[in-house]
């Protein structure tokens, strides 16, 4: 496959065929060697990853029948009216995270479908770069944000000496090297974030650029005079600061980027900090992910409702009383089983919001959704058993007119999630030959 | 397992948790014999010959000698099966207790190996700063009253659990687009303020002062502060480079002089905390301002301030009557609070007290009171502060006549006190109060509890954690986690634990958790004395595995206090890895071992502790190229 993705799929194309026959991006529609020249016509594929702390409960989960005709289980009916938008895989399980212990691990290698090195710090590692990076890779010079780490709760105070790992590895799915990526919390700054990258000033872009230079300068004459181990620092030091400086060349030249704002970013709709109330918090920095999806501003994104072992305080929701990760515990009883499942059902929610959201801003002749791909997942089923087998997973949107979306897949148990990213990874045009532990595409997801 | 080994496993347990003393007797009957002929009963089916899982051959370690040789294959051997990890699933595996006296038997091998040379520095990696030390040291650099490091992603932890520990200090494409625009904004900041532009801005041009001449000024005098060593001449020229390319562009004096020193602030040699490599083979002292720098950020979390420079340009500050001065300045300094706050929320993790861990709003709204709710905050961290300055004993922590209120902690806690106002100070404690020492603080009580209501389980876990340092093992897999929320039967929180307790397998550590969760059951969630609960009167009877029983927070605390040892030791391996800013080696529990003694000898006292710390190898030397390689009797600093 090309580096330019698939031709979209003539579904999309009959779908949208009323309003839109004249619209450049149908050029997809043609043979491959014209599509190469044709990229920055067409509306971009956009990636989001929402990770769930702590499981499901299993029995509320899986809908029964398969196919294209399936009833949505009790914790999937929120996403009742994005039915058709919707993938539900069954069976898939990460093979890298079945080791180690009952979260780190498997929070950690979530899209990296590795093992994660056991250790408190000294030699952190995730042993391979996660899906959305690979992604990145690809596509995120073409947009001024390569991608968007979000989070909810800032990473979790120590290290956790009862399993021997440190903390870090609980609060990160995003990673393109041995160590991950830091994120964000406060949907202000994000924000801030967003509408001063969406708006190059080329010539703060070049004194930016002279100032870079200056410290990278510095950076490699104290590289000549340390040790190896050091080197690795400074080493990750020239290679974020170089990063951030291409990103000002390439903001300094706006003309040569291809991308282009299809809306500019309202200063006015500025959120504010952090709210008190954690619905709100989730919710607006979903909001930053659409935002930053409609605006071209990044076509990736990662978001984590909770940090692995979140105890977060659920009694907000009628019904429920306690902490996430407490109740998810819950030994099979039966009260604890139905408040685990009404957290899970809040996550869906807010997982059908930003859906929601997506597919109410309009592009080309469909929308944002028509051309995402927004996988909602978590890195254990139970919470009560910790396993990484038959892992909740969804994925939602067209991804550009590239996914079969509106089905219930079951697979046989133990088909690799890594399946799952080869697949993704085809559609949003970032095509690997092979990722982590992966044996080929994931049949069905492909239109 | 069988009952009558499990109950056998369950008195060694206590003792590995409770009795120092009493375990090296215990385990002095295990020896390298026993070891040989464990690892030959469960290990060597697998791990022998060269095709050996994880090309471990446990075959070849014939003599106790050649395992104290491989102290990093035999660290591994040992966590993995203590963790429980080896032998694998399905495989014969030893009894709890014999895993416990193999995994002691290896530490205490490897641990006399690395003592009995003398001390080595260990690893001195280059450590950035995090973001409380970027704005503190932001703050003092450029003094603004003005929080620099707001927008900068949190740090994670690594080592004994600090988010100072150079391993665990990554970076991101995030940090550097972050440090460019912190820089920016208090650069901006600073130079509209002036008290601030006096600090920072130390030359302008005026009728006698070209823009030049000024400019090399201001960054002569602010290289080497930003650095923390003087600058060379070359590097205030190449800045100067900066001003004068902003200069032609027409700039302004001020915007370019705040752009040359915006780049100041980005530099690695600004953001990261740079000491000379050692090319020696053998260790060699720190110079007078790597030292500055590792005691300022030890004891501020921040830059070193004039005096702490003018001693070490006099190279001075090696001398360790004048270190244990500087160290009673810094202590006694508003600069410590930096250092209390750090370390000790990050060591009780009440960090995360109003993060991940807060108390339900509905049932216990007087938390989001913001008074109350930052005097809860700031209790235990004011206490260990007072101590420092104070010199007094660190067995406070554990009991106390006194603590740190506000008028409304006082009123939260029931206590009939004149005096106190809104803001904290220190207040002694009456009779009877219930408080006094780290358990009688709502803080503390209230990060190991759940949002709705307390939990034995938690609070036990965090006392042997956070104040014994004898966290308990993971629960063995396949074991689900304690539940101790209210099932059908109509049972109290105690008989559901009880039974909980009748496995064996949960029982081994649930004997040694829950009971002394149960001695805090008169505080709730909020740390408040109560004497039911749900209707029911308060059962704070608690009995340890090893028979001492107990009645209530008062009566636990004089058993931890008859257990202070291990308090200690935790207390020193905690502090050490904070003060060191990394995870502590092998050869690093010798140093440990040395301020223990000190500490025993010296009534325990604050100063004693910090003064050791400062004194000790690892903080003063840095390793040569022969890692591992002692500090020389005679240069040793005692």
């Amino acid at each position: 496959m090309t580096k330019s993705g698939l031709p979209i799929s003539r579904r999309t194309v009959l779908r949208g065929a009323g309003a839109a026959l004249g619209l450049p991006w149908l050029e997809a529609m043609a043979p491959r060697p014209a599509l190469a020249a044709s990229t920055e016509a067409r509306l971009p594929v956009r990636m989001a990853v929402l990770y769930m702390p702590n499981g499901v409960h299993p029995e509320m989960w899986t809908p029964q029948g398969e196919g294209r005709d399936f009833p949505l289980s009790p914790t999937l009916e929120p996403l009742g009216d994005l039915k058709n938008e919707l993938l539900v895989l069954t069976n898939l399980w990460n093979q890298g995270s079945k080791g180690g212990e009952g979260h780190y691990v498997k929070i950690a290698g979530f899209l990296t479908c590795t093992t994660v090195t056991k250790t408190m710090g000294v030699d952190i590692h995730c042993n391979g770069i996660s899906m959305d990076q690979v992604a990145a890779q690809g596509v995120g010079k073409q947009t001024p944000l390569p991608s968007l780490e979000l989070a909810i709760a800032p990473v979790s105070t120590g290290v956790d000496k009862n399993v021997g790992y440190t903390r870090v590895y609980g609060g990160h799915i995003a990673w393109n090297g041995p160590t991950p990526l830091a994120r964000e919390i406060n949907p202000r700054l994000v924000f801030e974030r967003l509408f001063r990258s969406s708006r190059p000033q080329a010539d703060s872009a070049k004194q930016d650029k002279l100032l870079l230079d200056r410290v990278l300068e510095d950076a490699r004459q104290l590289r000549k005079r340390l040790g190896a181990s050091d080197r690795r620092r400074v080493d990750e030091y020239l290679s974020v600061v170089r990063s951030l400086e291409q990103r000002m060349e390439r903001a300094g030249r706006p003309e040569q980027a291809s991308w282009k704002p299809r809306q500019p970013i309202d200063p006015e709709t500025q959120p504010p900090g952090i709210p008190t109330g954690h619905t709100e918090h989730v919710r607006l920095m979903l909001d930053m992910i659409a935002l930053a999806f409609r605006t071209d501003t990044t076509r990736i994104a990662t978001f984590m409702f909770g940090n692995e072992v979140s105890n977060q305080n659920f009694s907000f929701l009628e019904g429920v009383k306690g902490g996430h990760h407490n109740i998810s515990h819950h030994e099979r009883k039966e009260d604890m089983m139905r408040q685990y499942q009404l957290i899970n059902r809040w996550h869906i929610e807010q997982y059908a919001y930003l859906l929601g959201k997506l597919r109410q801003s309009q592009e080309g002749d469909g929308s944002v959704l028509d051309n995402s791909m927004v996988l909602f997942g978590a890195g254990i089923r139970d919470g009560n058993r910790h396993d990484p087998h038959n892992l909740p997973i969804l994925l939602a949107g067209r991804g550009g007119g590239r996914l079969a979306a509106g089905q219930h897949l079951a697979y046989s148990p133990d088909t690799p999630l890594a399946n799952l990213y080869v697949s993704m990874l085809e559609a949003f045009g970032t095509p690997v030959d092979r990722f982590a532990d992966s044996t080929g595409r994931l049949p069905g997801v492909l239109g | 397992m069988n009952r009558r080994d499990s109950s056998r496993s369950l008195v060694v347990l206590a003792l590995l948790a409770f009795e120092p003393r009493a375990l090296a007797a215990a385990e002095d009957s295990f020896t390298f014999y026993h070891a040989r002929a464990l690892v030959k009963t469960y290990c060597l089916e697998c791990h022998q010959g060269k095709s050996a899982p994880a090309k471990l051959d446990l075959a070849r370690f014939s003599t106790e000698a050649t395992i104290a040789g491989q102290p990093k294959i035999w660290n591994r051997v040992m966590a993995r099966v203590r963790d429980g990890e080896m032998p694998p699933q399905g495989k014969p595996a030893p009894a709890a207790k014999e895993r416990q006296s193999f995994a002691s038997w290896i530490d205490r091998t490897l641990r006399s190996a690395a003592c009995a040379d003398g001390i080595s520095p260990g690893p001195a990696p280059l450590r950035r700063l995090n973001r409380s030390q970027y704005a503190a040291t932001i703050r003092d650099l450029l003094n603004i009253h003005f929080n620099a490091g707001h927008a900068l992603p949190a740090d994670g932890a690594g080592g004994e659990g600090f988010d100072n520990a150079a391993e665990t200090l990554f970076l991101s494409p995030l940090h550097a687009e972050k440090y460019l625009d912190a820089a920016r904004q208090a650069l901006d900041y600073g130079a509209k303020d002036p008290r601030s532009r006096a600090r920072f801005l130390v030359g302008e041009p005026d009728a006698t002062t070209e823009p030049d001449q000024a400019a090399r000024k201001v960054l002569e005098a602010f290289l080497p502060r930003a650095f923390r060593r003087p600058a060379k001449p070359e590097e205030v020229e190449r800045y100067l480079g900066l001003f004068r390319s902003a200069q032609a562009r027409a700039e302004t004096f001020d915007g370019s002089i705040l752009f040359a020193l915006q780049a100041v602030l980005v530099s690695p040699n600004f953001l990261f905390r740079v000491e000379e490599p050692n090319l020696e083979a053998g260790p060699r002292r720190l110079g007078g301002y790597e030292l500055a720098t590792r005691l300022s950020y030890f004891l501020w979390g921040s830059m070193p301030d004039q005096p702490l420079v003018d001693l070490a340009a006099q190279d001075k500050l090696g001398q360790p009557e004048i270190l244990s001065e500087q160290i009673v300045r810094m202590l006694k300094d508003p600069r410590a609070l930096e250092f209390a706050e750090q370390f000790v929320e990050q060591w009780l993790n009440t960090r995360e007290l109003g993060r991940d861990i807060k108390p339900d709003p509905k049932l216990f709204p007087e938390y989001y009171d913001a008074e109350v709710q930052s005097a809860i905050r700031y209790e235990p961290i004011l206490f260990f502060q007072e101590i420092l300055a104070q010199n007094h004993s660190l067995l406070n922590l554990l009991d106390s006549k006194f603590t740190i209120l506000t008028n409304k902690l006082g009123r939260h806690y029931g206590l009939q006190l004149i005096g106190l106002r809104q803001q904290p100070a220190r207040a002694d404690l009456p009779e009877g109060s219930h408080r006094g020492g780290l358990l009688g603080m709502t803080a503390v009580l209230a990060v190991s509890s759940y949002p709705h209501r307390t939990s034995p389980v938690l609070r036990g876990k965090w006392v042997l954690e956070a104040i014994l340092g004898t966290p308990p093992p993971p629960p063995p897999p396949n074991v689900p986690e304690l539940n101790e929320e209210h099932a059908a039967a109509p049972k109290t929180l105690r008989d559901r634990l009880l039974e909980h307790r009748r496995n064996p397998v949960c029982a081994s550590c649930h004997n040694r958790i829950d009971p002394i969760g149960f001695g805090l059951q008169n505080f709730d969630v909020l740390g408040r004395w109560r004497t039911e609960d749900a209707r029911q009167p308060i059962d704070s009877k608690g009995e340890l595995p090893d028979g001492t029983m107990f009645e209530g927070p008062e009566q636990l605390k004089a058993v931890l206090l008859a257990r202070k040892g291990l308090f200690i030791r935790n207390l020193t391996t905690k502090m050490l890895g904070y003060a060191l800013g990394r995870g502590l080696t092998m050869e690093d529990h010798c140093t440990v071992d040395r301020i223990v003694d000190q500490l025993d000898m010296g009534d325990y006292r604050a100063h004693t502790l910090i003064r050791e710390m400062v004194l000790s190898v690892p903080f003063r030397y840095l390793a040569g190229t022969s890692a591992g390689l002692p500090v020389e009797k005679r240069e040793a600093p005692r």
